[in-house]
């Protein structure tokens, strides 16, 4: 009996002291860490069309398309599809992709969901943070000069 | 020999409408008029428990704001769940037992109603008070089984029947210990009638402090009250006895069949129990209608107490597991039912010394 | 090249060379494998060598038996283990033909193989002599084909003449005509079934007299997507969706052991203090969840604890989120370490995973108010859902379930990696075999992961700031040398989680198998329920602690 009362004790303490875990969204926004993964931003100043992203997604989400120069065409990026990894941004050397904090969007069909380049240009910023700063101590990692053998395959 | 009854709401229905000088008729219709109300102010009860109140309990037990978008403090969530329950579609299994099955949530809803109709709820609320009036309580609301039963075996699903089953089996382990408990009651009392048991429980008991104590049989005979509680709790079938509607081993018990207009009114049937459960443990162990202040205002203490039974059922859904069936029916036969026939010996005893 | 003829060859360790001479008259050739001995036997001396090394040599832990398929041959690969050194390694290969690929089952040895064959046989298409029970597992019974193999069309249509189908509407004969046994499925859309699970139940009034488990329906077939991705980047998502609530690092870190063991990669020791740290708070966000479906299951639906699990474990996910950058997905750690380092400032977050784990102690005794001191709950949980110690031996349960059953086996502590054995903590061991005391080794679990957490914080905070490495230096491309093996496990959130991966000198693995501590567990349930109630049935489900996205892959 006394485990009971005890359990039933701890709830109604709970229900007394009117803490709540829960907000009230969207009056009170999330907070969301510097680091979260959310939909692409594309930059196509900085973009050099190496075709790394689209090589090292693992599930075919990224689609470029090039002329016979070798300029880009387009740039798809089905952000339905996408499983948020973020090795597109990692591995991108000149930081033409990377991954806002934004994660609210929406579509009407799941085709809508393809974007193309000029609608990843757009992507805005979540709450007008550019997210680059923290992410930037990564790229020494992967572009970095290091002891012993480098494949640059 | 016919049950005695006096009805004092239609008695006074009739006489502000004027309806008296009708004879049967006219008390008839005024019976009819203060059913409705009363069954109306059940139903607004049982609204605003079922979709708004127990989500607002539950919330806060676990530290969530729940139902506060619409309306202010979210009360406009009753009726919009409403207009969604009701607008849902109305599925019938196949191989369903037809009458039945459209049947049983009647009956479940029903029979709660059927008991609202002897319970004095204070400032002159009463339908009617016959001399039998705890009998018929007890009898009326127990109905609800054959409610449950049907609604089981009528879904042709074994999950209905599984729950269906359990149900029974619980209702009947557990009524047995809810009637003799009561029944220790009218040995106080040495009346069945209602208002007469709301009566005996007005004197003082004991004046502490200048507080006068009235002599509630929950003061009077505690472990009563407890048993009464714990049987009752168990009759409608809520925490830690909800084994027949368990949702994680028979999804939804013997209402799994049921939805839209049929739903709604097994789930609004349930509350009524509770609020039924409540009133008359207020009845029989709370001195019913009784608080300080003028007796005009009764039915407010008597909604506050059958609330505050609704709230102990929250307060036990957030925080007791439940209990196996066999463990449940253990329970009923060999706990309850010696202790219930203990408190009758040991009322009988106090009884004779005392009186 | 056998070395049938020589008992003694001086130049094998000894070790080996007990092994060879206790299988003396069944080994037909050796392999390498990077973790272990392997002895190839033909294919009707399966249960002699098994049986042989189970009772005499002492390895009692079948722990993965891997199905493959070469242009000359099929392969079954059975991976045992001690359970008193998870260390002490051999394998098994059984080699049959192309054309008629049969080999004897290893079930009457370890009842483990039951499941690990039929999923052999549903996958890659091997079929086992003296199975009790071989059909299809994973795939529905209709599937035409075997999708690991070489030769599957996938393309092909799967539409099946109706006639092929089980027929619904048919009356069940599985008992006697005149039994009172009942059948009912339960799930897969159900509220307790923790996913997508199938059990097919015959009941005998309220009593269990069957419970057969039907899985398969979350198979995505994360091996072959894992086949079809490079070593270096593309696998490292997808480990993640195994065991999917929030074990998300413990998944990659088994990924991560068995790749960095195969190419020869050397995690620097900060970054080992930063995996530690992360999959301890992973593991207790997975418990949490796992304590709160527990009591969702005894306690019905409205219950304070599952929400309060929810509110700690939503703490725990806001340090990850804040660490990786995602709350259940992480994607965090690469071959070589980890991707980026702490979160800058760094004060700020040591300060927010102190503050967690200083409420940890708090939360628990909340949790052992509310639930472990509950008489009903202990009515309900003690002496239910037995497990015994050497049933659960041979089903190769391992993790809470194994230590729930007084089997004091924990990868961590036997089989060490990452930064656990230099750290100062327990592993806690019940010996009830029943609901309650899994219940206990999961809470308690949670207690031993915050104390590992607080370690790592200290040393992190001191660490000095030149010598902070997250990353080795690994090329871009990774290409293992050919036709190496290995096999690794470590002590995911339910149990052993192990991968196999074997190379062929590609960037990407040619045979990627993964060894998941819930299909094991899984198979348990009917020895844990059969003649209870569906309530304790249910209960021990949810004690069982299974994620189907772990069962089914």
């Amino acid at each position: 009996m006394i485990g009971i009362l005890k359990g039933m004790a701890t709830t109604m303490k709970h229900a007394l002291d009117g803490n709540t875990f829960t907000v009230e969204y969207p009056e009170v926004a999330p907070e969301v860490s510097p680091r979260f993964r959310g939909v692409h931003k594309f930059s196509q100043e900085r973009c050099i069309w190496c075709r790394q992203c689209e090589d090292v997604c693992p599930n075919d989400t990224i689609q470029i398309v090039m002329d016979e120069q070798r300029n880009g065409e387009e740039y798809n990026l089905h952000v339905g599809q996408c499983i948020y990894c973020r090795l597109c941004e990692e591995v991108c050397p000149v930081d033409a992709i990377i991954l806002t904090q934004n994660f609210e969007f929406t579509a009407d069909t799941k085709d809508e969901f393809a974007y193309n380049k000029e609608q990843l240009k757009n992507v805005p910023w979540y709450k007008g943070s550019d997210p680059l700063e923290a992410r930037n101590p990564d790229r020494a990692a992967w572009v970095g000069e290091g002891a012993g053998e480098v494949d640059y395959q | 020999m016919i049950l005695q009854t006096e009805s004092p709401l239609p008695d006074v229905l009739a006489d502000l409408l004027g309806l008296s000088g009708f004879g049967v008729a006219g008390e008839f219709v005024a019976a009819l008029i203060a059913a409705f109300i009363v069954g109306n102010v059940m139903l607004a009860m049982t609204g605003v428990a079922g979709p708004w109140a127990k989500r607002k309990i539950t919330a806060k037990f676990t530290d969530r704001i729940a139902a506060d978008r619409i309306g202010p403090a979210g009360i406009g969530t009753i009726p919009a769940d409403a207009l969604r329950l009701l607008s849902k579609e109305l599925i019938v299994p196949e191989g369903a037992d037809r009458p039945a099955w459209d049947i049983a949530p009647l009956i479940v809803a029903g029979s709660a109603m059927l008991g609202f109709a002897v319970i004095p709820m204070g400032s002159g609320i009463q339908l009617a008070d016959p001399e039998v009036g705890l009998a018929y309580v007890f009898a009326v609301a127990s109905i609800a089984s054959l409610g449950m039963v049907m609604a089981g075996y009528a879904s042709n699903n074994k999950y209905s029947m599984l729950g269906a089953l359990r149900a029974v089996a619980q209702n009947l382990a557990y009524e047995i210990p809810l009637v003799v408990t009561g029944v220790s009651v009218v040995l106080f009392t040495g009346s069945l009638r209602m208002s007469e048991i709301v009566a005996a429980q007005q004197e003082t008991l004991i004046s502490v402090g200048g507080i006068a104590i009235p002599s509630w049989f929950a003061i009077v005979n505690p472990f009563a009250f407890v048993l009464f509680l714990a049987a009752n709790i168990a009759e409608v079938g809520r925490n830690p006895f909800d084994i027949p509607e368990a949702p994680t081993e028979i999804v939804a018990g013997f209402q799994t069949e049921y939805s839209s207009v049929y739903f709604v009114l097994l789930y609004l049937g349930e509350f009524l129990h509770i609020f039924l459960g409540g009133a008359i443990t207020a009845v029989l162990f709370l001195g019913g209608a009784a608080g300080p202040g003028p007796e005009s205002i009764g039915f407010l203490w008597f909604v506050v107490k059958i609330w505050a039974f609704f709230l102990l059922t929250q307060w036990l859904r957030s925080a007791a597991p439940r209990l196996r069936i066999d463990q449940l029916i253990e329970i009923g036969w060999k706990g309850m039912l010696e202790l219930s026939f203990l408190n009758l010996v040991l009322t009988a005893v106090i009884v004779g010394v005392v009186a | 090249m056998s070395l049938q003829e020589e008992s003694e060859t001086p130049e094998i360790e000894s070790g080996e060379t007990e092994l060879e001479a206790l299988l003396d008259d069944l080994i037909v050739d050796t392999d390498d494998h990077e973790n272990a001995p392997a002895f190839v036997i033909r294919p009707d001396t399966v249960q002699e060598t098994l049986g042989r090394l189970k009772n005499e040599a002492g390895y009692d832990h079948l722990s993965l038996v891997t199905a493959e398929e070469y242009p000359d041959r099929y392969e079954s690969i059975y991976h045992l283990k001690k359970f008193d050194d998870p260390t002490d390694e051999v394998s098994i290969v059984v080699p049959t033909d192309s054309e008629k690929p049969v080999s004897e089952s290893a079930e009457p040895v370890f009842r483990t193989a039951d499941w690990h064959e039929r999923e052999a046989y549903d996958l890659v298409g091997i079929e086992y002599d003296d199975h009790p029970d071989l059909r299809r597992i994973l795939l529905p019974e209709t599937w035409q084909g075997h999708p690991m193999g070489l030769d599957y069309d996938q393309d092909r249509p799967q539409m099946v003449p109706l006639r092929e189908n089980a027929n619904p509407l048919q009356d069940d004969h599985r008992s006697d005509a005149d039994s009172d046994t009942m059948f009912v499925n339960i799930g897969p859309h159900h509220p307790a079934t923790h996913g997508v699970l199938h059990l097919e139940t015959t009941l005998d009034g309220e009593q269990v007299v069957d419970v057969e488990p039907d899985i398969g329906y979350l198979h995505r077939n994360e091996e072959q997507m894992a086949q079809n991705g490079t070593y270096r980047h593309q696998i490292m998502p997808y480990p993640d969706r195994w065991d999917y609530i929030s074990a998300g690092l413990l998944n990659e870190w088994a990924y991560a052991r068995a790749a960095e063991d195969l190419a020869d990669i050397d995690v620097p020791e900060y970054a080992q203090i930063i995996r530690t740290m992360g999959a301890e708070l992973c593991r207790i966000a997975a418990h949490m969840l796992a304590v709160g479906t527990f009591a969702l299951d005894i306690y019905g639906d409205f219950t304070a604890i599952f929400m309060y699990a929810i509110r700690d474990r939503e703490k725990a996910q806001n340090i990850l989120e804040d660490l990786t950058g995602q709350r259940l997905m992480f994607n965090y750690f690469r071959l070589g370490g980890v991707v980026w380092d702490l979160p800058e400032p760094r004060e700020e977050f040591f300060e927010k995973v102190r503050t967690f784990v200083n409420e940890i102690p708090d939360a628990l005794e909340e949790y052992h108010d509310l639930i472990t001191s509950n008489e009903i709950l202990q009515m309900r949980t003690v002496g239910t859902g037995i497990l015994p110690e050497e049933v659960a031996k041979n089903y190769g349960a391992t993790g809470p379930v194994a230590r729930g059953s007084g089997i004091d086996y924990d990868i961590r502590r036997d089989d060490p990696y990452g930064y656990y054995d230099e750290l100062d903590w327990e592993v806690p061991v019940e010996d009830g075999c029943d609901n309650f005391s899994r219940l206990l080794v999961r809470m308690r679990e949670v207690e031993e992961s915050a104390k590992i957490i607080e370690q790592c914080v200290d040393l992190l905070e001191d660490w000095p700031e030149d010598e902070r490495n997250i990353q080795a230096n690994v090329p871009r491309t990774l290409r293992p040398d050919d036709d190496t093996e290995i096999y690794r496990t470590v002590e995911g959130a339910k149990g052993e989680l192990g991968v196999y991966i074997r190379a062929d000198g590609t960037e990407k693995p040619a045979r990627f198998k993964i060894r998941s501590p819930c299909f094991s567990n899984l198979q348990t349930l009917p020895e844990m329920s059969n003649g209870e109630y569906i309530p304790d049935m249910i209960a021990a489900l949810g004690s069982l602690d299974i994620v189907l996205g772990e069962v089914d892959r």
